[in-house]
């Protein structure tokens, strides 16, 4: 209780700085675009055209029942969030040093600003991407109100693995490139491109361990399949998230009051 | 008001070397032990400073001055003992830290006082007495890249000595801005020093620590070498100076 207090109390003290944090990114990233923020849009919509393109025509992909633009959308859509956060939070700490070095400040408010910063670009996909579910005709329906579930697990997740990132990358830089590797194999780990069936069925069950699976697959019960989904899928999003995240920040909390030293 | 009880800040001066993992690879192949390469940047330190005194620091160059405002200002936690602290504090330990150069003058208002701990309603407040103050109302809408340096310290002043905290730290930075702006920043420490404010201060500048302090601690080797009135201390220190 005191816990939760304290965190309370943190989050209110810290509020206008962390909105400040964040606005600073954003006035940043579009300063010297000429279009400015309608990229953030136009991004992902060239993007996702390039793939759905690239996919549906080259490589004849495809899915039985649904549009594939769709499930692809929703995939790259979901992952590229993730993918965004932790690699921005990455380097939160290191690239705020002569902020950490000269006042105090709680070292968790710059992975934390990236992660929220990053959740409000996604929510800007949203825009193109059911733009591509009305286009498409996949259509909408009462389950998506359970969709900021989701993102909320997801988000949960993303800030967990991204304090245990920018953590580690102040200890060892090489972080930077593992980690690029990582979620290069991430990418194709999780069924993003291809139909989740293609997998040989033993591996199935595996695959299934990866959260990533259980984030895109929840969503696409809900967008593509219309229907409720399962309630392990329930349970898989919201342990995954709340697991990574009380070990992300366990990690940070551990390992913050050495960052000065090693920086 | 601030209560340093055995504070020691070790160092481990070998730490540089296994920034990376391949270097932490080939000492490990060459079955190199890290030597244990340890430096004390302030070794057991006990110092009270009560409320509206303003204590300068002198000392030469690594004699642990800064480290220790960092060590009060919280920064860093100190390896050994610990600093009580009863006031809020606005260190200015280096003026500016987290402006942005790509934003305007006016956005890094807003930010840098968020940085300080500001809230946004009395920045907004006393949004006018900082342009007033740094006199650069006709850049706000300047991203802070094309300032020169001074003007960049002056907004940082401006922004810095908005609130009147109850501690203050300073580490050598009275020397910004041009002549003019010299005197109204000096103007303002010496009215925050008449109206309470704790001080610490560390200078290079003698006659300004003369001027300003009514206490001043001479660091050495991270070790307090005297402790004691501005004038005896500061002669004392500038003959060991002169004997080097």
């Amino acid at each position: 209780m005191k816990f939760i207090k304290s965190i309370y109390f943190n989050i209110k003290k810290y509020s206008f700085l962390l909105k400040q944090l964040v606005s600073r990114d954003f006035k940043v990233k579009y300063k010297r675009s000429a279009l400015g923020i309608l990229w953030s849009v136009l991004y992902p919509v060239l993007m996702m055209l390039v793939m759905g393109f690239v996919f549906s025509n080259f490589f004849k992909a495809s899915m039985p029942g649904v549009s594939y633009l769709a499930y692809l959308l929703i995939g790259l859509v979901l992952f590229n969030y993730f993918s965004d956060a932790t690699n921005q939070s990455m380097s939160s700490i290191v690239s705020n040093f002569s902020l950490i070095n000269k006042m105090y400040i709680p070292k968790y408010i710059f992975p934390l600003s990236k992660c929220l910063f990053a959740t409000l670009n996604f929510m800007i996909t949203l825009i193109p991407l059911y733009l591509i579910i009305f286009i498409t005709g996949t259509g909408i329906n009462f389950y998506h109100l359970l969709l900021p579930y989701v993102i909320l697990c997801l988000f949960m997740f993303s800030l967990g693995v991204s304090f245990l990132l920018s953590a580690i990358a102040v200890f060892l830089r090489d972080m930077y490139y593992i980690y690029g590797i990582i979620i290069l194999m991430w990418t194709y780990l999780t069924p993003i491109m291809y139909n989740f069936a293609i997998i040989p069925e033993k591996l199935q069950t595996i695959f299934k361990i990866n959260p990533m699976y259980q984030f895109v697959n929840f969503a696409r019960e809900i967008i593509l399949y219309g229907r409720m989904p399962s309630t392990i899928s329930f349970v898989a999003c919201f342990v995954a998230g709340t697991v990574m995240l009380i070990f992300g920040s366990f990690v940070f909390k551990k390992v913050q009051d050495k960052f000065i030293y090693y920086i | 008001m601030i209560d340093i009880e055995n504070v020691s800040m070790k160092f481990n001066l070998g730490m540089e070397k296994n920034y990376s993992l391949k270097q932490a690879f080939i000492n490990f192949l060459k079955f190199k032990k890290q030597k244990k390469n340890y430096f004390y940047a302030l070794d057991n330190i006990n110092l009270n400073v009560k409320k509206g005194e303003v204590v300068g620091f002198v000392g030469s160059n690594g004699a642990g001055k800064s480290t220790l405002l960092k060590v009060v200002a919280g920064v860093m936690k100190p390896t050994t003992g610990k600093v009580i602290i009863s006031g809020n504090i606005c260190p200015m330990i280096e003026l500016g830290a987290g402006f942005d150069m790509e934003l305007t003058a006016r956005e890094n208002v807003f930010l840098n006082g968020a940085v300080l701990g500001y809230t946004k309603e009395f920045i907004e407040k006393k949004f006018d007495e900082i342009v007033e103050f740094s006199e650069l109302n006709e850049f706000l809408d300047v991203p802070l890249k094309n300032f020169s340096s001074g003007m960049i310290a002056r907004l940082a002043f401006s922004v810095a000595t908005l609130v009147e905290p109850e501690i203050l730290i300073v580490d050598e930075i009275l020397s910004v801005g041009d002549m003019s702006f010299q005197k109204k920043s000096g103007d303002k420490m010496r009215k925050m020093i008449n109206d309470g404010t704790t001080v610490l201060f560390v200078s290079h500048s003698l006659t300004q620590i003369e001027s300003l302090c009514t206490r001043v601690v001479w660091l050495e080797h991270g070790k307090i070498q005297l402790v004691g009135d501005p004038k005896t201390v500061c002669q004392k220190y500038k003959e060991s100076q002169e004997r080097k």
